[in-house]
């Protein structure tokens, strides 16, 4: 098992130039069914872009802490994205770590982000924090009990085994222990990237913001990192419900035909199931903070019971 | 992909219905809206109609194609329909308000699907189709059972006494394998419809008399 550098360069670039692009198709499609016209696909690039060539604006209590943090957030979630299997089985950084590196990795960065809302003292900041702490301390175990789940039936950590365990020709489509981890993993996928039954990041609203009032303090270079890292974030979640549960058309070798057939196959799971985040972002309200927690607990329970049944149902 | 059998195929899929099954089960206990909570009893009522025909297909049995059939008409269509109706007349739009909080009464029920879970496991190994369908009867009659009691209002103890019904159907028609005799699943079933007709007359009586649903006032009878 050795490190490849070509595989690592693209899966690299495929991760930033694809992030923002599943962004802007989510709000896209959204503002569609909403009968509104919406920003163009190509918006988000745009903004990271304008992000970047802006002035930054520093309050003068900020430490260090608060200039750190962005590239923490940006830099951990590019880790975890080489460390999930994209377009081959075998994903570039895999031998550093398998799902519990990805949940550690996504646990400090997550850290960082609290920590910069904090370090201004501004009164948002700290409620933004505090509020994306208390839910991730019910997300975080309801996404491991549901990766360990898959982990167990593949008999393996490592999301590239886990991966090419499921795609053998064991590969059951049927298996109810997936279905429940499925809609476990879907669940803290809307909260982890704020979306609508959890977090509104379309508005300033002080009662609704979790994710946004951790940034409002940033302007310029630091906002471009951390909207970026944050799609990044939101793309690296997506691909593991779709590439760990659906590991249709993976390529198992680098021949480019495999990879052209599997960039497709993964660009069409991707849109699916982005429609499926925007369906649900349609239909359903906004629920109040302190009803989030019933519903992250209903996914707590559900990959729970993931995790109970594989070894009833095997 | 290799092909399987057609008996490994519909064990598969029983299962996997079974188990979704649950899932709605699981998304009653949490859900507070009372037309959600009819709307998910009726999934759970198709889901159990799906596993009555993927039965009545392996077993070549002709007769569970009936209780198939029956369960499509009656509980995905007509008693949804009726509670919805009930729900209209009596005009209660508010929410459920259950006696435990939604994730402590979802832990409980995670227990009670263990408590299924190990109560059944003897069982399991039976070389049948759907052979671990019996955890999850069993867990729906105890989750079902758990939402009676958590439950105050008159009409949503009907609903969890319809998903009790829901648990003991699916261990008659997954687990003996060609299902029960047709006359009793017939008795069964009129049964349940009759006494959920019933329930729906006694609840908007005691809409009438109390002004409320909540069956705690009950205790202020005096003969």
């Amino acid at each position: 098992m050795n490190l490849d550098p070509l595989a690592l360069l693209l899966q690299t670039a495929l991760l930033l130039l694809l992030a923002p692009l599943v962004s802007g198709v989510i709000k896209n499609w959204k503002a569609k069914l909403q009968n509104r016209r919406g920003p163009r696909i190509w918006q988000v690039y745009s903004d990271v872009l304008k992000f970047l060539r802006k002035d930054m604006v520093i309050s003068e209590h900020a430490s260090w802490v608060f200039s750190f943090a962005p590239y923490a957030v940006f830099i951990t979630s590019l880790l975890v994205g080489l460390m999930v299997p994209m377009l081959t089985t075998q994903a570039p950084l895999s031998l550093f770590g398998g799902a519990l590196a990805v949940i550690g990795l996504l646990a400090l960065g997550r850290f960082a982000l609290a920590l910069a809302g904090l370090d201004p003292g501004s009164a948002f900041g700290g409620m933004g924090s505090s509020r994306e702490m208390t839910l991730s301390a019910i997300a975080e175990p309801a996404m491991m009990l549901s990766i360990f789940t898959v982990a167990i039936t593949a008999g393996s950590t490592d999301l590239s085994q886990i991966v090419q365990a499921t795609q053998g020709p064991t590969w059951k489509l049927l298996n109810p222990t997936h279905a429940l981890a499925f809609a476990a993993l879907f669940i803290v996928l809307l909260a982890e990237t704020g979306r609508i039954p959890v977090d509104n990041p379309a508005t300033h609203l002080e009662l609704t913001m979790i994710h946004e009032a951790m940034l409002l303090e940033y302007s310029g270079r630091y906002l471009a990192f951390m909207e970026w890292g944050a799609s990044i974030k939101q793309l690296v979640l997506m691909t593991l419900l779709v590439n760990v549960f659906f590991p249709i058309g993976i390529a198992s070798e680098a021949t480019p035909a495999a990879l052209g057939l599997s960039l497709l196959l993964y660009g069409l799971k991707l849109l699916a199931l982005s429609a499926a985040v925007v369906l649900v972002e349609t239909t359903n309200a906004k629920l109040r903070l302190f009803r989030v927690p019933d519903l992250l607990s209903a996914a707590f329970v559900l990959a729970t019971l993931a995790l109970l049944s594989t070894f009833l149902f095997q | 992909m290799n092909l399987l059998s057609t008996i490994e195929i519909s064990s598969q899929l029983v299962t996997l219905m079974a188990a979704l099954m649950l899932v709605v089960q699981l998304l009653m206990v949490v859900q507070r809206m009372l037309f959600t909570n009819i709307r998910l009893f009726a999934i759970q009522s198709l889901l159990l109609a799906g596993i009555a025909t993927v039965v009545a297909y392996a077993h070549h049995a002709g007769h569970v194609y009936i209780v198939a059939v029956l369960t499509f008409i009656g509980k995905v269509l007509f008693l949804p329909w009726l509670l919805n109706r009930l729900v209209r007349r009596i005009q209660i739009h508010q929410e459920i308000e259950p006696l435990l909080n939604a994730p402590a009464s979802m832990l409980v029920c995670g227990g009670l699907t263990l408590l299924g879970y190990v109560v059944a496991r003897p069982f399991t190994s039976l070389e049948r189709l759907g052979n671990n369908t019996l955890a999850v009867a069993i867990t729906l009659l105890l989750t079902g059972f758990f939402l009676m009691i958590n439950r105050r209002k008159a009409i949503t103890q009907v609903l969890a006494l319809l998903t009790i019904e829901n648990g003991v159907m699916l261990a008659a028609v997954a687990l003996t394998s060609y299902g029960m005799p047709l006359v009793v699943e017939l008795g069964i079933f009129f049964d349940v419809m009759v006494a959920v007709m019933v329930l729906g007359i006694l609840v908007y009586r005691i809409r009438e008399s109390f002004a409320s649903m909540d069956t705690s006032k009950l205790n202020q009878l005096k003969g």
